[in-house]
């Protein structure tokens, strides 16, 4: 039975701005239904249209029937029933959407003591039971609790179980495990389809993420610039994209599994290019069996850091030891409070490690330069592009003189060489001088760390430190932003340690990878090797925590038994 | 990692602004008012302290539009001139009070630690006193004139400026664009002073500009209690004082006039400063 049927849905804003552009879309009982896109794509409006949740001056248009109620032209009232007995919304950040002054327990009670007239005692009693429906260990004592209290999965738990006090016949999703780590979304994820198929409940699933959407959803809508590109069968429009948008969001979107000729080919490309050595070296380095002959360009060799706040002190880093060879990449992987941020942090001289040395290029970089000259050969050793370009950009400083001030600062430069240089530079990261005179508001999250790492290049360093670089792009952009990276290694053999919480990102640019536990580097190796046949329990932990569609599964395991390795996968 | 989604932006998007007629009528009606302060020799139609004992607390006439006061000076001339000392005074506190509150609040906000606590206790103790107060004393200490409140309204109104600029310089100095600039290798001072002080500093404009209303008030009470600007020259507060006497023989123009421009003054600097704030505090990045 057809649950909710969005037939020509449009939306114009008062300045003529169209956003939703004719959307067509059902979901039917017990069905998951995948509506993937970029940001932009208008995936989260038309989510939002279904419970009525739309912008105040936005004209609308076609028809949004959810079971027997059309939604565009409900009443007030006729909204408010409907968003209490049919459908019910998760969203992004469970922190954003609880008030953090009411305890668990308020919030979920609320809404069956004033709506439902349910009394104290029976809301409580339904709250406990739907707490241990999707999984929250202690429901008796988180319903004292605030949300502060809890971690950001928990607290997702409670959303979950919040918007299912209702019984909705059709449960919305926005992008719910987007603001976790990649094993609390696999628990998340475990928990909602569990719901799902016990109470035959419709579900619209919206995500950025392309192999999450293929590993939960029966069919799906890809979105674009709030058009409908395709739809279908999640495994045939994944595998067998038609439309040209489907097809690009696909090959950028980068996954742990790399079929065996498509590494060939890229590693013959490299070899063919003849600039990098990386592959080599790495592997040398790893086999123990090559003399160091040459120094390693980045070595970090047992550092420590601990965050003295509070009653506990934070061992933030333990003991890491990491080495990257001249021209190496290495990746290094973990959740949020491994302690990997922290590790960049005092690579570059933002923190002062406990204890442990760190070397670049044989140069002694352990300590925070205070001098100016201290300062200025640290950062000429090293380089750093931050996590999120809307916030590592001065809003008033425009990407031509953020730029040219890093030259200016290490070199000596007349004003017209330093420009030229700026437009060269811009020029490398895909950006031109129209650029140059933009404010970071005007430009796209690409642009901007696009500007980050050309500003990050102006000074030559010897290594480049990404933090999270690309995390908070969408996959297209990350796909340009990455092979950007790509390109400039093999032009300038450039250095990268590059931090991600994202394996499949890693897999794409790095030879070799260290996992990060709370502080400990728990296992290093060839990237490919890591993947493949992972020996810490954590490192598997990570890898099967990331969503993968099923048919990807045949393709892991042929590709764990190439290797040959006696250890058997799983 | 958390990326606002499209949905989100526009359901956020500010209302589309209408240029506000009440903004509008403030800044064109309070650059009336500097305008002829600053001409006033040449707008006034009577020298301010010329007597005429023919017409005496006279009503409107042709002559005198706002009447005359107890001497017979034209209200009108003297209100003109009056606005020099009135408008004078306030911008010279608002000037040195902002300077050394963002320094003091630059300082205090960058380099935190006992330097904020010990500049945090100054302000509180500061903040105890009102400004009045300390400009009183400031003349019991120093004699009459308008010199000695300025400086204590200046001391006083300072706190203000730096705390604000402490907080937003401390939140500043958290963002990953200063982390940025160290990384390039750039120094303390320069991040401070050239790069983080310029974003900071529309927020901190605005306030002042709000102070500039209480000060004009504040410093209007102290020559209304004949401890500001001497008499004989015109200033808006010491022209209420003057004027008090009349009151009672039912002569109310005298002060009256002085008296709604004050009001008018402050409340149209309070409706330009707000709506600066408004405005900046739109465009500040989350």
């Amino acid at each position: 039975m057809t649950l909710l049927d969005i037939s020509e849905l449009t939306l114009d804003l008062p300045n003529g701005k169209r956003l939703l552009d004719g959307i067509s879309l059902t979901v039917a009982e017990g069905e998951t239904v995948g509506l993937v896109g970029e940001s932009g794509s208008g995936k989260s409006l038309t989510a939002r249209s279904v419970l009525g949740l739309l912008p105040s001056r936005a004209t609308m248009g076609g028809s949004v029937q959810l079971l027997d109620q059309s939604v565009l032209d409900a009443s007030r009232s006729e909204l408010l029933s409907l968003r209490r007995t049919r459908a019910s919304m998760i969203f992004q950040d469970p922190r954003a959407g609880i008030n953090p002054m009411r305890t668990v327990g308020d919030h979920l009670t609320e809404t069956m003591r004033l709506c439902e007239g349910r009394s104290a005692a029976d809301a409580k009693a339904v709250a406990i039971s739907l707490m241990e429906a999707v999984r929250l260990p202690r429901p008796e004592e988180h319903l004292k609790q605030y949300p502060h209290e809890l971690s950001g999965g928990m607290l997702q738990r409670v959303m979950i179980a919040g918007a299912l006090t209702s019984s909705p016949r059709l449960l919305i999703c926005d992008e719910p495990t987007t603001a976790l780590d990649v094993t609390t979304q696999a628990e998340i994820i475990g928990v909602l389809a569990e719901q799902r198929e016990s109470r035959g409940m419709g579900m619209l699933f919206i995500t950025h993420d392309l192999n999450l959407a293929a590993a939960i959803c029966d069919r799906v809508y890809v979105m674009s610039a709030g058009r409908v590109e395709e739809q279908g069968d999640a495994r045939q429009v994944f595998r067998n994209p038609q439309a040209a948008y489907t097809k690009r969001l696909v090959a950028a979107t980068p996954t742990i599994v790399v079929a065996r000729d498509t590494a060939s080919a890229a590693d013959a490309g490299t070899d063919a290019a003849g600039t990098s050595t990386s592959t080599a070296t790495a592997s040398a380095a790893i086999d123990g069996a090559a003399p160091a002959s040459t120094e390693p360009m980045l070595s970090a060799t047992g550092i420590s850091k601990t965050y003295r706040r509070g009653k506990e002190p934070v061992r933030a880093v333990i003991d890491a030891t990491i080495e990257i060879p001249r021209g190496g990449a290495l990746g290094v992987v973990g959740e949020s409070g491994s302690g990997k941020s922290t590790l960049a942090r005092m690579i570059v001289g933002l923190e002062q490690a406990d204890a442990g040395d760190i070397r670049i290029a044989g140069r002694e970089r352990t300590s925070v330069p205070s001098s100016r000259v201290e300062r200025l050969e640290h950062a000429r050793s090293v380089q750093m592009v931050f996590q999120d370009p809307y916030l590592s950009l001065d809003p008033r400083i425009t990407a031509g003189k953020a730029i040219e001030d890093a030259l200016r600062l290490h070199r000596r430069l007349s004003t017209t060489d330093a420009r030229s240089r700026v437009i060269e530079l811009l020029e490398q990261v895909g950006l031109g001088d129209v650029h140059a005179q933009a404010r970071p508001r005007t430009l796209s999250g690409g642009q901007r760390q696009r500007v980050a790492i050309a500003r990050a290049l102006a000074i030559e360093p010897d290594v480049l430190v990404m933090d999270e670089a690309t995390s908070a792009l969408d996959v297209s952009v990350q796909a340009q932003v990455l092979g950007v990276v790509e390109e400039i290694r093999r032009e300038r053999g450039l250095t990268v340690l590059f931090i991600s919480h994202d394996l499949a990102v890693v897999r794409r640019l790095c030879d070799e990878t260290v996992v990060m536990k709370t502080g400990e580097i728990v296992e290093r190796g060839r990237t490919i090797e890591l993947l493949g046949n992972p020996q810490h329990a954590y490192t598997r932990l990570l890898i099967d925590s990331v969503p993968r569609p099923d048919w990807d599964l045949e393709a892991v395991a042929a590709e764990a038994s190439e290797l040959e390795d006696p250890v058997a996968q799983n | 990692m958390t990326t606002p989604t499209m949905a989100m932006k526009v359901l956020r998007a500010p209302r589309v602004r209408r240029s506000s007629t009440t903004f509008l009528v403030s800044a064109v009606f309070l650059g009336v008012v500097t305008l002829a302060a600053i001409f006033a020799p040449l707008v006034a139609p009577y020298p301010p302290n010329q007597v005429d004992l023919l017409n005496v607390q006279a009503g409107p006439s042709p002559a005198h539009w706002l009447g005359t006061d107890a001497l017979g000076r034209d209200t009108l001339s003297r209100m003109i001139f009056g606005g020099r000392t009135a408008l004078l005074a306030p911008l010279l506190v608002v000037v040195f009070s902002t300077t050394v509150g963002i320094l003091l609040g630059l300082l205090a906000g960058w380099r935190g630690g006992w330097i904020d606590s010990v500049l945090g206790r100054i302000f509180d103790v500061i903040f105890a006193f009102p400004a009045l107060l300390l400009a009183i004393m400031a003349v019991a200490l120093f004699g009459k004139g308008l010199v000695a409140p300025i400086v204590a309204m200046s001391i006083a109104y300072a706190p203000f400026v730096a705390r604000l600029t402490r907080s937003l310089i401390a939140s500043e100095r958290s963002r990953p664009y200063v982390a940025a600039y160290r990384v390039q290798g750039f120094g303390g001072a320069f991040i401070a002073l050239r790069r983080v002080l310029p974003n900071v500093m529309p927020i901190v404009g605005a306030q002042s500009t709000l102070n500039f209303g209480y000060v004009l008030a504040e410093l209007a009470a102290l020559s209304f209690l004949g401890l500001g600007v001497q008499a004989p020259t015109a200033d808006w507060g010491a022209m209420v004082n003057e004027a008090q006497a009349g009151l009672i023989g039912g002569y109310f123009l005298p002060a009256l006039v002085p008296a709604i421009g004050i009001v008018l003054v402050v409340v149209a600097v309070n409706v330009i400063g707000e709506e600066l704030s408004d405005r900046i505090g739109g465009e500040i990045p989350a």
